[in-house]
């Protein structure tokens, strides 16, 4: 029994992050995030997962309507997780006057 | 300001035309020079060191902070700056108006309150600012005193309402910010409608409050609205956004909101701008640069070693010794040896307060200011 409840659970976990989740999450952070503002600053960030959490609590508090919320945060922790490095930020064309 | 639905459609539209036309994912800020890009949409862009050559910083080099979409253009003869509650005559107040107040100059240092965050570990959410999220530059306006003496505010309120033209997309609150009333009378307290003598555009056109030595976050762009007030704004932008421990906490932990308080005064704090971090450099003569600032104080002293801490020698600094603007330091450093070096720089200020090794961890990853490194190796090129 307990084999088989270890056995669930890690099921549980790889079928959390399965690619079908992963893309889905993808198509929701281009649906529900990019009305406000554009991706760079969440792709620029390193959280554990419970970070991710009160980030996505804090966006539905600020209206966002997030249809697929799971598998956002599976994304997002796959990607954009504290476990991965820091990028290195792009720089801006320049605008200044010649 | 609240925002409309319609104020929202025409935001994504726009979004999507601009994204449109960038299919190579580049980005153009006009009036900015090529700038480290943490954020296009609304922008947050942070100054490369090596613009950091001046004793002011030039407004094409200056850092860019927006919580929120940029507000559509004012035009300068449709502005209004409204100036209400406890007054005893409220008032909307032209650009005109503000222009014909005894006009003052203020040198001083804007710098993000998150400058840093991507220093502090466990890493925490936010613009993941580097060194650059700050500058040094000359603001020119009438004093907030007197803006406030044209309605007529009692003196004896407790705190002023800030509100800025930009608003918050959906349900995104919007910018709005309370200062205590004495921080309001300062003499020093300017609405800047000239920043090193040009219209300050993206930095808050036609009207920006200056806060000389305190957070950046307090330094509300596009002014629109001054509320004299008993209490302070309970808005996110006041509680519990831009709040700080009360006392350390064990990093990654998770403070109670009464554990929290308003930011307010600025620490010390000195950045090197020169040689480069990682860089290689001639063995021979050489000078090490940078900038040190500490709030509402002026900086006494800047040490900087060139061996990892073990001995510190004095830098020299930049004449002018005032409270609110930074000073830049110069070592000239000849290193006997080829190989790696580790240099430091460490500030004390003039009230005694001395850059930490180890900056204090917060949530929200304000206030970094531990002593600035870089890494260089000295070769024979």
């Amino acid at each position: 029994m307990k084999f088989a409840m270890l056995a669930f659970g890690l099921f549980g976990v790889a079928m959390a992050a399965d690619q079908a989740t992963l893309d889905l999450g993808k198509k929701e952070e281009a649906r529900s995030c990019v009305p406000c503002h554009s991706l760079r600053i969440i792709h620029s960030q390193r959280l554990a997962r419970a970070t991710w959490v009160k980030e996505l609590d804090k966006m539905a508090g600020w209206g966002t309507a997030v249809k697929e919320r799971d598998a956002l945060l599976e994304y997002l922790v796959a990607n954009y997780g504290n476990d991965k490095p820091a990028p290195a930020p792009g720089m801006t064309e320049n605008g200044a006057k010649k | 300001m609240r925002t409309n639905r319609r104020q929202m459609f025409v935001a994504v539209l726009a979004a999507a035309a601009a994204r449109k036309i960038r299919a190579d994912d580049s980005v153009t800020v006009a009036g900015k020079r090529p700038m480290i890009l943490h954020n296009d949409r609304p922008e947050d862009l942070e100054t490369p060191l090596r613009y950091f050559d001046s004793w002011v910083t030039p407004i094409d080099a200056f850092f860019v902070r927006q919580h929120l979409p940029r507000p559509a253009a004012i035009a300068p003869a449709a502005y209004k700056l409204t100036v209400n509650g406890m007054v005893s005559k409220p008032v909307e107040l032209t650009l005109a108006e503000l222009q014909k107040l005894p006009q003052h100059t203020v040198p001083a240092t804007l710098e993000c309150t998150g400058n840093g965050r991507g220093f502090y570990t466990p890493k925490v959410p936010g613009i993941q600012w580097g060194r650059g999220a700050v500058g040094n530059a000359e603001w020119s306006g009438p004093r907030l005193s007197d803006v406030l003496k044209l309605a007529g505010a009692d003196q004896k309120a407790a705190f002023l309402e800030i509100d800025g033209a930009d608003t918050g997309l959906a349900a995104t609150p919007d910018f709005v910010r309370s200062m205590p009333m004495p921080k309001a009378m300062h003499p020093a307290t300017l609405l800047a409608l000239k920043m090193n003598g040009q219209s300050p555009d993206i930095h808050g056109f036609p009207a920006r409050l200056i806060v000389p030595g305190w957070d950046g976050t307090s330094w509300v762009k596009w002014v629109i609205r001054l509320t004299v007030s008993a209490q302070e704004n309970k808005g996110f932008f006041m509680n519990p956004g831009y709040r700080y421990p009360k006392y350390s906490l064990p990093p990654g932990s998770a403070p109670k909101p009464a554990e929290l308080e308003v930011i307010e005064g600025m620490p010390v704090k000195s950045s090197l701008t020169a040689p480069e971090d990682q860089s290689k450099i001639n063995l021979g003569p050489t000078v090490i640069r940078g900038f040190a600032w500490a709030g509402e104080n002026a900086i006494e002293r800047v040490e900087v070693s060139t061996d990892g801490g073990s001995r510190w020698r004095e830098a020299q600094l930049s004449a002018q010794k005032l409270p609110f603007a930074w000073r830049l330091f110069t070592l000239n450093w000849t290193p006997a040896d080829p190989g790696y070096y580790t240099i430091l720089s460490r500030a004390t200020d003039t009230a005694g307060r001395v850059q930490p090794i180890v900056p204090a961890w917060n949530p929200s990853g304000y206030l970094w200011n531990g002593i600035d490194r870089v890494g260089v190796t000295v070769e024979k090129l």
